[in-house]
C-alpha cells in the first residue's frame, strides 16, 4: 500500500489497447493523448468549462482535462479520431453543409458531446439542443450553424 | 495551467482509504475529481497525495432505508438524475442537478464529492442543509453521523476528521405538506450562481406553517437565514425589511460576478421568485 508519483496503467483507446503503459500521475488525460499523437482532443480553458477536451469514456461524455490518466485505468475511451461510422459521416456533411466547422477548435468537443446527444435517439427542439451544447464554448460564436447541423442530423437518424 | 506533483493511491476498499488518509494529513480524497481537478489545474491545492476511491465497489448506491433516501457518495450526477428512486421520492433534486454544469461533468462529479468539497457556490451543500440530511462519515473507530447544519464549518471547510470519508448522504423523505423549492440567479446555464436559494416549505392549506431559507452563492458557506424566514412567515414579502434582515444575519462576500451588495438584494429578490413558484 504505497503511493508513488507515476503509475503503469492499461486502457484503450478507440479500440488499440494500450498495454502497462506508465503515466506521471499529475498528467491529465487529454495531456496523455496528446502526446501519443491523438491531437484531436483539444484543450482550452483546462478548467471544465469550455469542453473542447470533451471525450466518450465507458460510453459516457466526459472532460478529459477534469480526468487524470491514472483514472483511466481499466477504461475504454473514444476519442474524436474514434468517431468514425455511419453516424459520424452523417454529421461531419451536415457539420459542413451548414458551415459549423468554423476556427475549427472547438469542434472535436462539440462533435463528442453531438455523438451523446444523438446517441439518446431523442427528438429534441432547438432549444433543448442549445441547452445540451451548453458546456461547449464556440468562441467564433457559430452557435447557429452548429444547432443547424445537429438538428438536421437528429432528423436524418430518427 | 497542469496539475502540481502529487503521489496517487488507488483505493481497492474504504478501510485502505481511511487507513491512507489518517497516516497523511496532506492527502485528499478523489473521487469524480470535477471540483477537485480544477483546483489542481489552477493550483488553487497542492495535496501530497490524491487517495483515489472512485474505483470502491458499492458506494454508489440509491435506496429507501426506512423515512430516509440514501444517497451512496460515488453516485454520480448522472446515476442521481436518472434513478427512479429520486424521481419518485425527491423529484426536486432531479430539477437542481441540472442546474450543476453541464452533462460531461455531472457524468463525472459525484453527489459526496459536491457534499464534501463544500464550496459555498454549489447548489447540493446548500440543498442537504435546507433538507436537514444526515451526512455518513467513516473513519477509524466507525461511523458516525453529522447533521448537514453542523457539517459546514467555513470557506471550504467542513467537520470531516482527517482520518475520515464521507460514505453516504441520507435525505429525510419529505411530508405531502412540505416542498422544497429552489431558485437561483446566473449568468449562464451551468455555470455558478451569483447567488441560489433552496427553501424548504411546511403549508397548512396554503398558510406558510414551517420556513427554512439556506443561500448558496452568498458567504463562506450555505447561509442560513433564520430571522428572515420568521419575518416571511409573519409578514409575506418586504423587500426593504427582508434585506435589511437578511443584512443583519448573514456575511455576504462577493466574487468576481457580483459584490456583496449586489449578493444580498439577489438574495432578497430570491424569497419572492420562491413565494410565487410556490403560489403556482
Amino acid at each position: 500500500m504505497s503511493a508513488k508519483n507515476s503509475v503503469n496503467i492499461s486502457f484503450s483507446v478507440n479500440g488499440e489497447n494500450f498495454d502497462d503503459v506508465t503515466v506521471p500521475t499529475r498528467q491529465h488525460l487529454a495531456d496523455y493523448l496528446r502526446s501519443q499523437g491523438l491531437t484531436g482532443t483539444h484543450l482550452g480553458c483546462e478548467q471544465g468549462a469550455c469542453g473542447a477536451c470533451t471525450i466518450e469514456m465507458d460510453g459516457v461524455a466526459v472532460r478529459s482535462c477534469l480526468v487524470l490518466a491514472s483514472q483511466a485505468n481499466g477504461s475504454s475511451i473514444t476519442t474524436v479520431e474514434g468517431f468514425d461510422d455511419e453516424v459520424m459521416q452523417k454529421v461531419k456533411n451536415n457539420f459542413l453543409k451548414h458551415n459549423a466547422f468554423q476556427c475549427g477548435f472547438c469542434s472535436p468537443g462539440m462533435l463528442m458531446t453531438t455523438k451523446e446527444i444523438i446517441s439518446s435517439k431523442k427528438k429534441l427542439s432547438r432549444d433543448e439542443i442549445r441547452s445540451e451544447i451548453s458546456g461547449n464554448y464556440c468562441r467564433c460564436t457559430g452557435y447557429q450553424s452548429i444547432v443547424d447541423a445537429i438538428e438536421e442530423t437528429i432528423n436524418e437518424i430518427n | 495551467m497542469k496539475a502540481p506533483d502529487f503521489s496517487y493511491f488507488e483505493a481497492q476498499n474504504i478501510e485502505d482509504a481511511i487507513k491512507y488518509k489518517s497516516e497523511d494529513d496532506e492527502a485528499v480524497i478523489l473521487a469524480g475529481g470535477q471540483s477537485l481537478l480544477p483546483a489542481l489545474n489552477m493550483r488553487l491545492s497542492s495535496p501530497s497525495c490524491l487517495i483515489d476511491i472512485s474505483k470502491i465497489n458499492n458506494l454508489n448506491e440509491i435506496k429507501i432505508e426506512g423515512d430516509f433516501i440514501n444517497i451512496g457518495a460515488l453516485a454520480t450526477h448522472s446515476d442521481v438524475m436518472n434513478n427512479d428512486l429520486v424521481h419518485e421520492k425527491l423529484p426536486c433534486l432531479v430539477d437542481i442537478l441540472k442546474m450543476v454544469a453541464h452533462a460531461a461533468i455531472r457524468n463525472k462529479g459525484t453527489h459526496g464529492g459536491s457534499i464534501a468539497y463544500g464550496d459555498p457556490a454549489a447548489e447540493l451543500p446548500a440543498f442537504a442543509v435546507a433538507m436537514n440530511a444526515e451526512i455518513v462519515l467513516s473513519g477509524l473507530s466507525g461511523q458516525r453521523i453529522v447533521n448537514a447544519k453542523d457539517f459546514y464549518l467555513g470557506l471550504f471547510e467542513t467537520d470531516l476528521k482527517s482520518d475520515e470519508i464521507l460514505i453516504a448522504i441520507r435525505y429525510p423523505l419529505l411530508d405531502v405538506n412540505q416542498h422544497l423549492i429552489f431558485d437561483e440567479v446566473c449568468r449562464r446555464h451551468g455555470d455558478y450562481a451569483m447567488a441560489g436559494l433552496m427553501a424548504k416549505v411546511e403549508l397548512d392549506q396554503s398558510k406558510i406553517n414551517n420556513l427554512d431559507l439556506v443561500y448558496f452563492a452568498t458567504g463562506d458557506k450555505p447561509n442560513v437565514g433564520q430571522n428572515t424566514a420568521k419575518l416571511v412567515i409573519d409578514d409575506g414579502y418586504d423587500y426593504e425589511k427582508l434585506k435589511k434582515s437578511l443584512a443583519s444575519e448573514i456575511d455576504f462576500a462577493g466574487d468576481l460576478n457580483s459584490s456583496s451588495e449586489m449578493k444580498l438584494h439577489l438574495a432578497t429578490i430570491l424569497i419572492n421568485k420562491i413565494l410565487n413558484k410556490l403560489e403556482r
